[in-house]
């Protein structure tokens, strides 16, 4: 099993990538429904996130796989990867902390773009930059790792508070543990195992699992609709 | 002690007056959103701006506020809506 999935791994990538990327269009479809009608800012900054998540894992594992071969398309690849990454981490925490920096009444004309959220992109740019630099990825592992430890925290106390009535929070907190774990994963293969082939099966398994359970309370709350 | 009214609460609580009325004038509408004059100035601009309600003049050049297709629909998925902020801690 393990060394047929090595020998398809490229295959399989594209296949991770694919679900992924369904798992995505899915849920901003059925959130950007939910935002048109309330322009509320949180279902905003979330249907966000799942739409820079979705434009990484096509931009790696779709088109990436077309520039295998060439490592100049497949450098720039990475870097776009990293970014759009990066960004969905920062919209999915904005998404549980805006209201403590903004007011609900406050308009934007743009969806993607506002002075407030201007600095997601400057800070993923600066840590796409470092990353570029150093020819590495701790600083996005670092950013992510912070990141995923503060919505742990703040999905924790959410659950806390009011977990008995709405029963999705419990997943969201696991779903965020789990997004903690597979950073520091990650973090762990790129340091010290030398990008361990089973480890980051693994880390994809598990992200699958993340994502799916993202799907499930979106459907479940919207209904199906 | 009731609890304080979310942003969305009072939407919906103008929008159900509105449509319950189908035709309702800005003074008994402040009454029924129970608001102050200044927030009810601000969350009607919101509503309007939004496409939610509109502001008719009648024949009598009376003003009157009715809701658009758009206020209703919210009305409809305004459940689901609640629902979705509160399950996932927006």
């Amino acid at each position: 099993m393990y060394s047929w999935i090595i020998e398809n791994k490229e295959l399989l990538k594209i296949f991770y990538g694919l679900i992924i990327a369904l798992i995505c269009f899915v849920i901003v479809l059925k959130t950007n429904k939910l935002f048109r009608l309330s322009l509320h800012k949180g279902i905003r900054y979330f249907r966000n996130a799942f739409f820079f998540y979705g434009i990484a894992f096509i931009i790696r594992y779709l088109f990436g796989a077309f520039f295998l071969d060439n490592p100049n398309y497949y450098f720039v690849i990475n870097i776009l990867f990293e970014y759009f990454l990066v960004m969905g981490g920062f919209f999915l925490l904005y998404s549980l902390l805006w209201k403590r920096f903004e007011s609900s009444k406050t308009n934007y004309n743009s969806s993607l773009f506002n002075t407030k959220i201007f600095l997601f992109y400057f800070m993923s740019f600066i840590i796409v930059f470092l990353d570029y630099i150093w020819q590495t990825y701790y600083f996005m592992f670092s950013s992510q790792i912070i990141i995923f430890v503060l919505a742990s925290v703040i999905s924790y106390i959410n659950y806390k508070k009011n977990g008995r009535q709405h029963k999705f929070l419990k997943l969201y907190f696991i779903a965020m543990i789990l997004s903690l774990i597979t950073w520091v994963l990650n973090f762990l293969v790129a340091s010290f195992l030398d990008w361990n082939k089973g480890v980051l099966t693994n880390v994809y398994l598990i992200n699958i699992v993340i994502f799916l359970l993202f799907l499930y309370g979106v459907i479940k709350v919207t209904g199906g609709k | 002690m009731a609890r304080k009214r979310e942003r969305l609460d009072v939407i919906r609580d103008i929008l159900k007056a509105v449509r319950e009325n189908r035709k309702i004038k800005p003074t008994r509408l402040l009454y029924a959103s129970n608001l102050s004059p200044q927030m009810f100035k601000e969350y009607i601009n919101e509503l309007t701006s939004k496409g939610f309600i509109k502001l008719d003049i009648d024949k009598k050049d009376k003003k009157m506020f009715c809701i658009t297709p758009r206020g209703n629909e919210f009305l409809e998925e305004y459940k689901v809506i609640e629902n979705f902020i509160e399950n996932f801690g927006l």
